[in-house]
């Protein structure tokens, strides 16, 4: 009986160890004699916590070598050195060698003299003016440094725009302020209607870009209402008449 | 052959024993005795390869512990140097917005500088435009001054000239005054502006 109690003992304890070997982990080998195979990497954890500032892609993507943005860098100052009179405007850059500016800005010039946001003087070649709307285009022989993209649409009543100019013929200046509606142009010197801001604006502004927060160009700066609002022409009007080269005529220059 | 017989004729007999199983617990005995034998070898192989195991396990374990304190030290001294890389990076920015900054200041004084250029010159051409008017109304403003002496001249003597020429005369230094006065009126309402 003892016998048979030992074998069954035996079996039972071999019929446990491979009954075991199904739920626990297999027997571990011999360990490696080079542990600095493990990467250092593999030692870090996957998420750490941002040691160090870091730069947002959009940000680094609108950065320039000179540290200027894009909507600096396609911004021109205009002097009008008329017959008499020099007065000074805004524009902006839509290619390598156009700019847009308002009709009044370049009106009656003996010569435009042209300077980017670094104080750069660029080349001016011809300029035309528009005739259902106070727009001009001036091209220029100089490369510009930077063109924004024109917006598809015009920007409805809240959207944020941000306008970028030399207001009082200063320093350049970025300001920003909302659609605040659409309305008939007062000084009827658009055809259709203009949009209406609350971005400030002075004398020599106009012919500021108006972008909107993806860095489009929504409108174009022509006028300050008596209330303080800026009037826009809306990128449709800009895009139509820019597609229609008879609209143009030649500048006439001042004698 | 056993000696014991039977009792017979007696109802008190007894069966004769049977013989003892002295010869079948052997096999069974040794079988168990090759199984323990086996599972004393395969508890001794089992051991010794867990103490060798063990021995290798322990020598790995310190080669790690090295490692990992290598590895510390480099980390330390990494994180020093992100440490200075940032602040770099961000005396870096702090200098380019400054550089940036005086840049569009820059800009702006040359424009101003340029503005007043241009202004300068309007000035220096409309000064010139002024003084070339005024020598041409000085000059006007002389000979009708010198026609009118002449014509004073021609007056005090009339025997010595036709009246008809005389009138012709008169009327021609009357014409040039009066542009000459009208000249000079023009140019004294310019200057005022």
């Amino acid at each position: 009986m003892r016998h048979r109690a030992a074998v069954a003992a035996a079996g039972a304890s071999i019929a446990l160890l491979l009954a075991g070997c199904g739920v626990v982990p297999g027997f571990p080998g011999l360990p490696s004699a080079a542990p600095s195979q493990i990467e250092a990497s593999q030692l870090v954890p996957a998420s750490p916590a941002p040691a160090a500032p870091t730069v947002d892609p959009s940000a680094a993507a609108a950065l320039s070598p000179d540290g200027f943005d894009t909507v600096q860098r396609m911004a021109v100052r205009i002097r009008n050195v008329g017959c008499g009179k020099l007065s000074t405007g805004s524009g902006f850059a839509v290619d390598s060698h156009t700019l847009i500016t308002n009709r009044h800005v370049v009106a009656e010039a003996q010569s435009l003299q042209v300077s980017t946001y670094d104080g750069r003087d660029v080349a001016v070649a011809t300029a035309s003016t528009a005739k259902l709307a106070d727009l001009a285009v001036v091209r220029t022989r100089d490369a510009l440094p930077s063109a924004p993209q024109l917006g598809d649409t015009d920007p409805a009543t809240g959207s944020r725009v941000t306008v970028v100019g030399y207001p009082e013929g200063g320093a350049l200046t970025i300001t920003q302020g909302t659609v605040v509606g659409t309305t008939k142009d007062p000084l009827n010197e658009n055809l259709g209607e203009v949009l209406v801001t609350d971005a400030p604006v002075e004398p020599g502004s106009s012919g500021s870009a108006a972008l909107d927060d993806a860095g489009r160009v929504v409108g174009v700066v022509y006028a300050k209402t008596d209330d303080g609002h800026s009037l826009l022409v809306p990128v449709s009007t800009l895009r139509s008449i820019l597609a229609d080269a008879s609209q143009f005529t030649p500048v006439t220059p001042c004698s | 052959m056993s000696d014991e017989q039977p009792f017979e004729g007696f109802g008190l007999a007894r069966p004769a024993p049977e013989p003892a199983p002295a010869s079948r617990p052997a096999p069974r005995r040794r079988r168990a005795a090759v199984v323990l034998a086996v599972l004393l070898v395969a508890a001794l192989v089992l051991a010794g390869y867990l103490w060798y195991s063990a021995d290798h396990w322990h020598a790995d374990s310190d080669a790690w512990q090295a490692q990992a304190r290598t590895h510390a030290a480099k980390v330390v001294d990494l994180q020093a140097k992100l440490d200075a890389s940032a602040q770099e990076l961000a005396s870096a920015r702090d200098q380019l917005a400054t550089a940036t900054t005086r840049i569009t200041q820059l800009a702006n004084e040359k424009a101003q500088l340029g503005d007043t250029n241009a202004a300068s010159q309007q000035y220096l051409d409309y000064q010139k435009r002024v003084s070339t008017a005024a020598g041409t109304v000085a000059d006007a403003l002389t000979r009708c001054t010198s026609g009118q002496q002449q014509l004073i001249q021609a007056l005090r003597t009339p025997d010595q000239y036709d009246a008809a020429d005389v009138q012709r005369f008169a009327d021609q230094v009357a014409t040039l005054c009066k542009q000459a006065t009208d000249a000079n009126t023009q140019l004294q309402q310019e200057l005022q502006q």
